[in-house]
Formats: structure tokens, C-alpha cells, sequence
């Protein structure tokens, strides 16, 4: 019976949560009458389970509620806004007597009676239905009710998902284990198969395993719309509410932390944002204010989107308050830009509220939903359009569990450090790098930029160790701080890391954000940024370009000026480079570019990233290379050394629009050519650069010599991924066929790919000969190439 | 009611822990020092897909970290969510005391006063009662 009683519960309110955001779209569509089907089954069904598990109160509720729903159902009634919301508050009932029970507490007396007639006392217009025709209708819903669409689910309790994971992370390692092993003895092809089949069988089911933690976002919206519907009503606001992108799946721990920003920011717009229907309508907007919910994955991170067509941040009466708060002084408020205006929405203890209201401006501000997105390493973005609306963009992981890091060296031991934090990596011996010591203070300057320096021996209080080459030095920023320079004896890899908390007592050092246990079987230790900062008591004093900018901007004044860095091309000019587009500048090892259907790339962090610039001048040794991204692309620039950072008027002393170039400015004397960004990008390529992007070529005549000697090594150096003979697998639609016979072309079309045919002979045989000369180089590859574009 | 015990040794003292707190007794291979923690954190060990933090429970007592050269043994807990490993000296047996714990009698050494909790006898022989939580907890609840 308790087992019953459990599940009964735990049905209810899973339902429940599933169930507010119905009702809502139902109250806005009164016809829809699916949703009223669906709400109508709840009832019904917490009605029937309540009887045989003898809970009279959920029966004489659900019965209630139940009785209404019919009358609607028939007609008889209509749903108005005091009926859905009688209808809530009984659900909001079931919800907390769902909860005692599961507690087994004793339920909470109110009375119930009060409700019903909440939900009764409006008097239908018809009498009264005899239960027996409430009963028949029942009847037929739960039979309409039959083919529920949707994935089968079951329900598992979590300690078996985490035990399950444990396992699995065990059999990986007691893998890698074997794997040590096998390669001490000598090579056996036969074992080496078979392990190679366990291998990959472990690394699917690691995947799906970690797929268990997903959790559709859904769950995260599902309590909006009864939300907004709420407070909508409170405030006499008609709010249009529209959700996206439910379907988009993210860490189970990941909801939990967003859904408490999200709940703030929603409240937020309706209250602040969204102006009254009067008032809409003075301003010529549409009386229903539109709030848009949008989620998506972008990489490894999830986006979300608040959007409302209300009357943005007034910026003004923030940088009010800000000045009345001595945040900030009148001087620093007059250089502000729009957007610096409308982020002091995070600081904390202001808001834009005139008044405290039941619903926000009680002193938890925005300054804690930035704190807590950032705390789980993600970004919050404000998008302020007065009077046009506000959009806010969080942008957070995936997971918290799993993050790219750094493994680094120091003292002897490994660390790992979250890549997010690293803005930066040179070597001591750069030349843009400058140490100096004094009094016990290392103060690192790059490119005329100062920053306090540690090295990370000292800070952990560990030794040294003696070493030939040169030290790592890392730019290091945390999520709210000033950046600082790190020493360490080397950066060794980069991984993909499984992050663990750590015990109280390794917590307490506070240099440390968590613990990972790399494939090695080595425990090792993740560094916290913002922690190391405090250990070495590290002064927050920031000499940032914008401190520059202020200088520079007193001197030339009147022009708008953006920061830029200074860099020598590989073809040995001088140029400039906006820096806003440059993620970071890192020494790239010569041997990781290469090049791929007449494309460069360079393997960066496990994946292709496009090269774009000057091509082919390649060093022997240490590329430094800037790394751009435009949003959404990221391309790979190779330099022949960073100079420094100088500020630039934003339009080109002289525009001259020619490749790369888009004009030339004259910095400190010196006439120095800027990239046009726009350029570097519109030449990349569309798709993402990957391995194997194009489809392969099977050569289907794979016994010719000529085919294999010849023809297979052409294509090879082309960058064509070949293969010979044909596969025994399916074949890919991008796949190219290349043949000789005509009648192997004509089975080869039957595998539904592109088929090109070459002939041995010079001429064609004839007008209807499409096939090709099998030297004709060019117009093989244009028929490679052509086949694919042009057919696909 | 008997209660099980595993009797150690522990800084060169006769210990007893109640062995509802024991998941394991592992011989350590191998532990990566965890730089700038307390003393007696001597660090971390893999212990299959977990992580463990050893706690060196010695240089809790003596205030000298002892040398972690030698593979060791340790008692293997999870407290709080939490595995740790308390370092002992040698493991000698699990046993049953009819008594129960004892009140501790005698002056006890003030090292050994935030730990031991009790006596356990057997065979005439007494142990010292500690608990794991205690070495962990301890310390943590003294600076507090």
C-alpha cells in the first residue's frame, strides 16, 4: 500500500507541474479543447486513485473540480478567469496535500470548503448535473484518453543513476588500466581487436550514461506560465507569453541553479518592463505585451533569451541612483556609453522600482542573478532598447560536472585550471613579455599592459623545480576580477575534465574550485582563479586599455576611438587588428597547421579551426597566432609577433578597401594598415572545417593499377578522403563514385551517390559520353567538386 | 547489544572503531599531496572511480606529519557526503566486545582527548574508541 501511495504522489505532482502551464494556455483559448481534456483527466484520475487509496479530502476536491470541468465540457458553463482560477486553487491544493502525505506530515487544515465554493459559488448557468451524467462523461474521456503520444519513461530513483555512472567510470579506468598493460607486451593484432571493440563499447556506453543527467529545459519553463498568468492578473497587465525551445536538454543540476535567475528575470519584465494596456496603447503598442522565452544550445553551451516588448531599463533614472548612492560620481556617469548605462543595473542595491512592490524591487536585485549565473560559470548579456524592450541573454554550460581545462605543471605536481579563466599563454622568453621584481612584487607587463605576477610554486607553497626550457606564463582572469599573470613550470594539454567537488578540508585552502580524476588514475586538483588571487593577497588594481582609452581619448578628441592590437604579419608589415575580435593570443606549435582541400587549418583543442591571413609563410617552431571569433565562427590568424595594444580611430585615417585591408592609420607616427574583420570572416568557409566534410571517394575499380598507383594518390594530395573499392557499409550521399566501365557506373547510380566516370581514350566516344579523360586534371577535380555542388 | 569493532593501531596506540563507520581497509599505492591544505591532509588517492582524502590521523595526534614513503595502509569512510581514507599504522582484527564501550578511566594524554570517545576491552587488553568522523570533524569543530 505504501509503495502505492508513493507512486500515487509522485504522479500527482509530476503531473501538477506539467498541468499549470495547460490551464494558462487553456484561459487564453477557451475552445482549445485538448487542453481542457487533458486538465479534466487529472482530475479524474486523482479522483479514481484517491478512493481506492481512501483520501477523502483529494476525493472531494478532485470530485469539485471535476464537476466544473464537465459543465464546460458540455457547454453549460464558460470558462472564466475566476473559474481557472478556482480551478488552480484546487490544484495548488492537491499540490500541498500531495506534499504532506509524501512528508507524512499531517495535511494541513484548511478548509476545503472554501475552495469548492470558491469554484461552485459562481453560479453555473445550468442547474446543477445529477452525478451520474458527470460519471458517463468521465467515461468516455478516459477512453478518448487511450494513445498517449510521447517516449515511454519509467522512473528510477537517482542514487541508482550515480551508482550506475561510478560504474562506468570504473570499467574506463580499470580499461585504461588494460590498455597499459597490452602495450608492454609484445603486439598481438588478434587481442588488439578485441579490445579495441571493448574500448568503443565503453565509450558508448559512457556517453549514454552521461546522457541520464540531461534534462529537457522544459521542466525549467514549466512553471512560467502560471507565473506570468499570476502576476499578470495582480498587476492588470495582458501579457503574451511565448516559450522555445523546450526541447533543448541540459544538466539536471544545471536547472536547478537557472531556475531561480530566470524566475527573477521573468518577474522582472512583467512587472518592470511590460507597461499597462493603457498605457500600451497611448504609446501605439499592442495591449498584450509579448514575452518571448527562447532556449537553444550554442556548442557546449546553453542560451537562453528573455525578451519583452516593454519599456527597457531607464537608463537615466538608474545613473540617478547610482549617483545618489555614491556608486558613482557625475563625471564618470557623463562618459558612460548606453550600454555601460544600463549594466548598472547589476550593481548591487539599486533598481529602477519606484516603489517596493509584492512582486519585485525588494532589495534582491539583479547583482545576485548575475552572481549566481557567473558562479556556475555562465554569462549574462542585456540587450536595453528604451521603450522599445529589453532582451537578457544567459548564456550558461552545459554541465557543471564536465568543463574544458588546462593541465599544468608546477612544482613537480599536475593542476588543472577551467580554460574559461585562461585569457592567455607565453612562454618567458617572448618578447612582448617584460618581468620585473622589486621588493618581493613581480610585476609582468605584455604588449605595455601591467599585470601583479605569481608564480604558482610560491602560492601553494611547494618547491620548485629545476628545469631547461622556458616557464609558462598564463594570463589568468576569474569570472569578477582583475586579470593576473601566472608563472608555472609548464602547460601541458588540454582535456576534457570530469569535475568532482572536494572534501571540506581541501575547500579550505581556497585555492581550489574541485577535484578530477583524469583517465591516469592520478587525483589532481582544479584551480580556482579567483581564489589564488586572494592567497597571494594579489592588489585589485586593473591598468586596462580603458584606462588608456581615457588619456588617448582626451587628445584626439572628437574622433571615436576603438582599442586595437598592434602586430607584425608574417609578410613582415605592421598592422592593426580591432581588439575586440581577438579571444586571445597564443603560441600555436608550427606542426598543428595544416591544410585540407586547398583550405587551411589548425588543430586546436581536439577540433579543425579555419586559418585566415597571410597563407603560407610557416616558421619553423612557435606560431603566434591570434584567435577571433565573430559571435559565432572562430578562425585561427597566424602573426610574426604581437607588438602592443594602441587605440585607433574606428573609421581608417585613409579607407582604402583592397583584400584584407581596409585602410591605413597613422598610430604615433607610423603608418600602420588595419584588417578589414569583415574580410577575414566572409573568407571563411560556410561549414565548420572537418575531417571529413565532403564525402569520400571510392575508387570503384579498386584492382586497376592505374586506379590505385595513379588516380588514389592524386586525390589523396587533392585532400579527398579516399577509399578503395566500394564499402561494404551503406554508402553516403556525399560519397563520389569514380569508375572506368560503364556498366560499373551504372550499378554504382543504383547506391543512389554521384557517380564520375573516366575513360582511358582522349576524345569521347560520342555526344551522349559524359565521362571524363583520366588525365584531364582540371576537369576531374571541377567534376568532384561540381558533382557535389551541384547535384547535392 | 555487541557491537563489531576493528581494532587498529594508530600513532603506536591500541585504537577501536565501531565498524558501522568502516566501508574498507585499503593499502594505499599512491597519493598526490593536495599543497597548501592542513597538516594532516596528506592528500589525495584514487581508490577505483573515487577520490579519496587521506587523512593523515598521526599528525593529528604527534603534530608531526608522518612520512608517506611506504605504502600504508587506511581505514576508508564516507562522512558528509565525502570519501576519506584515516591513515592508520597496521590493522589488527575485527572483533566483538561483549561490554560495549567503557567509560574512559585514568588521565588521558590531551593529544588523544578530542578523539577518544570511550575503552573498548578485549582479551583484558584495552583499546582506545575513536571515531573517524572525529578526525575529520575535529579539528574543524576546534578552530570554530
Amino acid at each position: 500500500m505504501d509503495e502505492l501511495l508513493q507512486e500515487f504522489i509522485s504522479e500527482t505532482q509530476e503531473t501538477l507541474e506539467a498541468l499549470a502551464g495547460e490551464v494558462v494556455a487553456w484561459e487564453a483559448d477557451p475552445a482549445d479543447s485538448d487542453r481542457l481534456d487533458a486538465i479534466f483527466r487529472f482530475f479524474h484520475t486523482v479522483k479514481g486513485s484517491c478512493g481506492f487509496l481512501n483520501l477523502p479530502r483529494f476525493e472531494r476536491l478532485s470530485h469539485a473540480a471535476e464537476d466544473v470541468l464537465a459543465d464546460i465540457r458540455a457547454g453549460k458553463r464558460k470558462p472564466d478567469p475566476a473559474t481557472v482560477s478556482a480551478v488552480l486553487g484546487i490544484m495548488d491544493r492537491i499540490g500541498e496535500l500531495a506534499e504532506a502525505v509524501a512528508l507524512g506530515a499531517a495535511l494541513p487544515s484548511e478548509n476545503d470548503d472554501f475552495l469548492i465554493a470558491a469554484l461552485t459559488g459562481i453560479e453555473p448557468v445550468a442547474e446543477a448535473e445529477p452525478s451520474a451524467e458527470v460519471e458517463s462523461a468521465a467515461v468516455a474521456v478516459s477512453r478518448s484518453a487511450g494513445p498517449q503520444s510521447g517516449p515511454r519513461t519509467i522512473r528510477l530513483p537517482l542514487s541508482l543513476i550515480d551508482q550506475l555512472m561510478n560504474g562506468v567510470s570504473d570499467m574506463v579506468l580499470a580499461r585504461n588500466e588494460l590498455a597499459r598493460k597490452l602495450r608492454e607486451r609484445p603486439a598481438d593484432p588478434e587481442l588488439d581487436t578485441s579490445f579495441d571493440r571493448l574500448s568503443s563499447c565503453v565509450a558508448d556506453m559512457r556517453d549514454v550514461i552521461s546522457k541520464t543527467r540531461m534534462q529537457r529545459i522544459d521542466r525549467l519553463f514549466a512553471a512560467i506560465p502560471r507565473m506570468v498568468r499570476d502576476l499578470g492578473r495582480d498587476l492588470g497587465k495582458r501579457i503574451d507569453l511565448s516559450l522555445e525551445g523546450g526541447d533543448v536538454e541540459m544538466d539536471r543540476e544545471m536547472v536547478e541553479m537557472v531556475v531561480d535567475p530566470l524566475t527573477h528575470i521573468v518577474r522582472n519584465a512583467v512587472d518592470h518592463g511590460i507597461e499597462p494596456p493603457d498605457r500600451r496603447r497611448a504609446l501605439g503598442k499592442p495591449e498584450a505585451g509579448r514575452l518571448q522565452l527562447q532556449a537553444r544550445q550554442s556548442g557546449n553551451q546553453i542560451v537562453i533569451e528573455i525578451s519583452d516588448d516593454g519599456a527597457g531599463i531607464d537608463t537615466a533614472r538608474l545613473v540617478e541612483k547610482a549617483i545618489a548612492a555614491g556608486r558613482l560620481t557625475p563625471e564618470a556617469a557623463a562618459r558612460l556609453d548606453p550600454q555601460e548605462r544600463a549594466e548598472l543595473i547589476f550593481l548591487p542595491g539599486l533598481t529602477t522600482a519606484k516603489a517596493v512592490t509584492a512582486v519585485s524591487g525588494r532589495g534582491v536585485g539583479m547583482d545576485v542573478v548575475r552572481a549566481n549565473i557567473e558562479r556556475i560559470g555562465g554569462l549574462i548579456a542585456l540587450d536595453n532598447m528604451p521603450g522599445q524592450g529589453l532582451r537578457i541573454t544567459l548564456r550558461v554550460p552545459l554541465t557543471l560536472t564536465i568543463i574544458p581545462g588546462l593541465i599544468l605543471r608546477a612544482g613537480g605536481l599536475h593542476f588543472a585550471i577551467p580554460r574559461a579563466a585562461v585569457v592567455e599563454i607565453l612562454h618567458d622568453t617572448n618578447d612582448t613579455l617584460h618581468m620585473a621584481e622589486i621588493g618581493g612584487a613581480k610585476i609582468a607587463t605584455i604588449r605595455s599592459v601591467r599585470h601583479s605576477m605569481i608564480d604558482l610554486e610560491d602560492v601553494l607553497g611547494i618547491e620548485k623545480s629545476g628545469q631547461s626550457g622556458p616557464r609558462a606564463v598564463m594570463i589568468v582572469r576569474s569570472a569578477s576580477g582583475v586579470p593576473f599573470a601566472m608563472g608555472v613550470a609548464a602547460v601541458e594539454n588540454h582535456e576534457e575534465l570530469v569535475i568532482r567537488p572536494a572534501s571540506p578540508l581541501i575547500m579550505a585552502t581556497g585555492v581550489y574550485a574541485g577535484m578530477t580524476l583524469p583517465d591516469n588514475g592520478k587525483p589532481m586538483l582544479l584551480l580556482d582563479a579567483a581564489g589564488l588571487a586572494n592567497a597571494a593577497r594579489l592588489p585589485n588594481i586593473e591598468d586596462h586599455a580603458v584606462a588608456a582609452a581615457d588619456g588617448d581619448a582626451e587628445t584626439r578628441e572628437g574622433l571615436e576611438m576603438v582599442a586595437a592590437l598592434r602586430f607584425q604579419a608574417l609578410t613582415g608589415e605592421r598592422r592593426l587588428l580591432q581588439l575586440s575580435l581577438i579571444e586571445r593570443v597564443e603560441d600555436i606549435d608550427a606542426r598543428l597547421f595544416g591544410c585540407s582541400g586547398g583550405r587551411s587549418f589548425v588543430r586546436l583543442d581536439g577540433r579543425l579551426v579555419p586559418v585566415v591571413g597571410d597563407p603560407g609563410v610557416q616558421t619553423p617552431d612557435k606560431v603566434a597566432a591570434l584567435r577571433l571569433r565573430d559571435g559565432a565562427r572562430e578562425a585561427c590568424f597566424p602573426v610574426a609577433a604581437v607588438l602592443d595594444i594602441v587605440q585607433m580611430p574606428a573609421v581608417p585615417d585613409m579607407v582604402a578597401m583592397q583584400g584584407l585591408v581596409s585602410g591605413v592609420s597613422v598610430i604615433e607616427g607610423e603608418h600602420l594598415e588595419v584588417i578589414n574583420p569583415f574580410a577575414l570572416f566572409a573568407a571563411l568557409p560556410d561549414e565548420p572545417v572537418a575531417e571529413r566534410s565532403r564525402g569520400r571517394c571510392l575508387l570503384a575499380d579498386s584492382d586497376d593499377g592505374w586506379t590505385r598507383e595513379i588516380l588514389a594518390p592524386l586525390l589523396r594530395q587533392a585532400g579527398h578522403d579516399v577509399i578503395l573499392g566500394l564499402p561494404a557499409d551503406a554508402v553516403d550521399p556525399r560519397d563520389v563514385v569514380l569508375c572506368s566501365a560503364a556498366d560499373t557506373a551504372q550499378a554504382a547510380e543504383m547506391f543512389g551517390c554521384r557517380v564520375v566516370q573516366l575513360r582511358a581514350s582522349q576524345r569521347p566516344a560520342g555526344p551522349a559520353d559524359t565521362s571524363i579523360y583520366r588525365y584531364d586534371q582540371d576537369a576531374l577535380m571541377q567534376a568532384l567538386s561540381g558533382s557535389r555542388a551541384g547535384r547535392g | 547489544m555487541d557491537h563489531l569493532y576493528l581494532l587498529a593501531t594508530l600513532a603506536g596506540t591500541s585504537i577501536a572503531i565501531e565498524t558501522a563507520e568502516v566501508e574498507a581497509v585499503v593499502k594505499l599505492a599512491d597519493i598526490s599531496p593536495v599543497p597548501g591544505a592542513a597538516a594532516h591532509v596528506a592528500g589525495l588517492s584514487a581508490l577505483r572511480s573515487r577520490v579519496l582524502t587521506i587523512i593523515d590521523a598521526a599528525a593529528l595526534i604527534r603534530g608531526i606529519p608522518t612520512a608517506t614513503a611506504a605504502p600504508c595502509f587506511a581505514v576508508i569512510a564516507e562522512i558528509a557526503g565525502h570519501s576519506y581514507g584515516v591513515m592508520v599504522d597496521g590493522v589488527s582484527d575485527i572483533c566483538r566486545a561483549d561490554g560495549g564501550a567503557l567509560p574512559l578511566r585514568g588521565q588521558l594524554d590531551p593529544a588523544w582527548a578530542p578523539y577518544a570517545r570511550g575503552i573498548v576491552e578485549r582479551e583484558g587488553r584495552p583499546y582506545l574508541l575513536v571515531s573517524l568522523a572525529g578526525f575529520i570533524e575535529g579539528p574543524l569543530a576546534q578552530a570554530a
